[in-house]
């Protein structure tokens, strides 16, 4: 970790901080104390030191806090000014509001309690500083603490899991190795053994988790021999919506040199064909595969199995 | 440097301490920290207000005699800087910290530790184990949301650089009022200075930094602003009746208000699906290919007939 100067701003957030904190622990360690504000020992008795000369004006003994540190276990006496917990910024109220709005939407039917108690400090919050943010998360608090454990006690799932891609819900069990990211959505990487390979499982499409057994699979290899498939088309409307769509980023075609007026072409990637193919269908209106002609192949078939259904007769009124 | 943060909290303690309003002359006589010439004096009390001021503390301003407004006084209000949420149950620091911890390596954690280190410091044992097993994660690093929200909080215009439809970059300046987070995107709330009404931003669709404009508290929402109403509206709501096969377009399926009934066609659904934006759901229908066929309205269906002859055209 890079070392960063703390600004006498934060010293200061810090100094108001420690004072209730060490008034109700009295007697923590130095090093429970620095752990608790992140910060290094070095720093802890630095902040210590600099407490020990503030107080009030007059600035004789008996003014001053009085700190003892010494034997390695922090107390604090003639602190009564500051000892008061202080109040909440209006940004770390924020915080705490959207960290409820995350809770609320997890929990289950019989806790209605704390619903109520959730509810009840939202209203408080709100009343302080307003309706100034709501979230509706998409993925489960509760199933991603069982997959957090899972990880932990090296343990097996059962999931639920709603594949987009087959436009499927399939009840699979799965050895969690490792949480991680894919462009901003949090995915599951594990070793699905209804599969036999490695998948990758987005978070906010499990439907269910389940805790079992000890797993006694070792993984170590990884999916790196996953097939890739790439295609190239022009995109010439909508393009914004159509470059989120395929998780493109869009400071290529906001690069000069690119002239979006005629359409930008541009590569895209995916693990899976289906998906590609999904997203041409969703796209017809404004994208064109160039590359390659298989797959062009491939959306023409489907969408012409999807005109003869609407063309059939049996699907209109 | 730890002679300016001596000062602040010399300051804060003295200020705390009175139950009168305190002169400057009283401070720079007293508290320990302020030398050098009288300007100098003003000029170091004039920016420890503003640090304290950052840190969420608030002086109030006062004068012990009305008739002489130039000996204005100072001092803080222990109800201003106390903890504000009251008393709270064991229960109650449970969840508060809970909530907190969500933030842990994401945009806002330094507000988030600074928080839980106050609800902490309150002393009170958190009573986790009345509370199920959960773990709460704001997915999102975006350092303009912290921007945002303290923007928000202070009443600070902001200004920046917006990617339109077409991909190139609009300059916006906004009175922002508020963030939310739905389907795993956030987006900033507020009143366009320019176009003078509300509009929403997609967080993700702001190129560059989020920069403050002018002195924080420059606004004030305005009061017809509701965001529970405004995060559902937008176009209005249409309403479309879909062939869906059997056991398939889930995810569209879920969204059907009406149960799923079984259609005069052997294998297949009708369905009534509502959207707002055409183009959107067109989209949306096109992704389940032969799974999902539309009946009304007519205009969402001549569309894709027409989009399906184009791909048939051109790839078939």
């Amino acid at each position: 970790m890079v070392k960063q100067a703390t600004s006498p701003i934060t010293k200061t957030a810090r100094l108001l901080d420690l004072v209730p904190f060490i008034t109700t622990h009295q007697g923590i360690s130095i090093k429970d104390l620095a752990k608790e504000f992140a910060i290094s020992s070095e720093e802890l008795l630095d902040d210590l030191n600099t407490l020990w000369m503030c107080g009030l004006p007059g600035y004789t003994p008996l003014e001053l806090i009085d700190l003892s540190f010494e034997s390695g276990y922090v107390s604090i006496r003639n602190a009564e000014i500051l000892q008061k917990v202080r109040l909440l910024t209006k940004e770390e109220l924020v915080v705490i509001a959207i960290g409820l709005d995350f809770l609320k939407e997890s929990l289950s039917k019989d806790r209605e309690d704390l619903v109520l108690a959730i509810t009840s400090l939202q209203t408080k919050i709100k009343s302080l500083i307003g309706d100034i943010a709501q979230v509706t998360p998409t993925v489960d608090s509760a199933h991603r603490a069982v997959i957090l454990r899972a990880l932990k006690e090296r343990k097996n799932l059962e999931i639920e899991y709603h594949s987009l891609i087959r436009d499927q819900i399939s009840t699979r069990v799965i050895t969690p190795l490792e949480l991680g990211e894919d462009k901003g959505i949090e995915v599951l990487l594990a070793y699905c053994g209804t599969a036999s390979g490695f998948r990758t499982f987005r978070l906010d499409n499990v439907k269910q988790a389940k805790l079992l057994d000890a797993s006694d699979f070792v993984a170590e290899a990884q999916n790196s021999s996953e097939e890739i498939f790439r295609a190239k088309c022009r995109v010439h409307s909508r393009l914004r919506t159509t470059f989120e769509r395929f998780r493109l980023e869009t400071d290529i075609a906001t690069s000069p040199g690119s002239s979006p007026g005629k359409g930008i072409t541009v590569e895209v990637t995916s693990f899976s064909q289906d998906w590609l193919v999904r997203n041409f269908m969703s796209t017809l209106a404004n994208t064109e595969i160039t590359n390659p002609a298989a797959l062009a192949k491939s959306v023409g078939a489907k969408a012409r199995t999807t005109l003869e259904l609407y063309k059939s007769g049996h699907f209109s009124s | 440097m730890s002679r300016k943060t001596e000062r602040l909290v010399n300051l804060t303690i003295a200020l705390l301490a009175t139950k009168r309003y305190i002169t400057k002359s009283e401070i720079f006589r007293t508290v320990d920290g302020y030398e050098g010439t009288a300007e100098s004096k003003e000029r170091m009390f004039e920016r420890d207000k503003d640090d304290l001021r950052n840190l969420g503390i608030e002086i109030e301003v006062g004068s012990f005699d009305p008739l002489f407004e130039d000996e204005a006084g100072y001092r803080i209000k222990p109800d201003s800087y106390q903890f504000q949420l009251g008393e709270v149950s064991s229960q109650e620091i449970s969840l508060l910290s809970l909530a907190a911890e969500a933030w842990r390596g994401a945009a806002l954690d330094g507000s988030a530790l600074t928080a839980l280190r106050k609800l902490h410091a309150i002393g009170i044992e958190s009573d986790i184990e009345s509370i199920p097993d959960l773990a709460p994660h704001a997915n999102v690093r975006d350092k303009n949301l912290q921007v945002a929200i303290s923007a928000i909080t202070s009443r600070q215009k902001i200004s920046f650089k917006y990617l339109s439809e077409e991909l190139t970059e609009q300059d916006r300046k906004i009175a922002p009022y508020a963030v939310t987070s739905r389907y795993g995107h956030w987006y900033l709330y507020g009143l366009d200075l320019e176009k003078l009404g509300i509009r929403s931003f997609r967080l993700d669709r702001i190129s560059g930094d989020i920069a403050p404009e002018g002195k924080p508290g420059s606004f004030e929402v305005d009061e017809e602003f509701d965001l529970s109403s405004l995060s559902k509206s937008g176009d209005e709501v249409r309403t479309a009746v879909i062939y869906l096969r059997v056991g398939r377009a889930i995810a569209l399926r879920s969204r059907s208000k009406t149960s799923s009934t079984q259609s005069a066609i052997a294998g297949w659904d009708l369905v009534e699906l509502n959207y707002r934006d055409q183009e959107r759901f067109i989209e949306e229908v096109l992704w389940y290919g032969d799974d999902a066929i539309v009946l009304e309205p007519k205009s969402v269906r001549e569309e894709i007939v027409k989009r399906l002859e184009l791909g048939v055209k051109r790839y078939g």
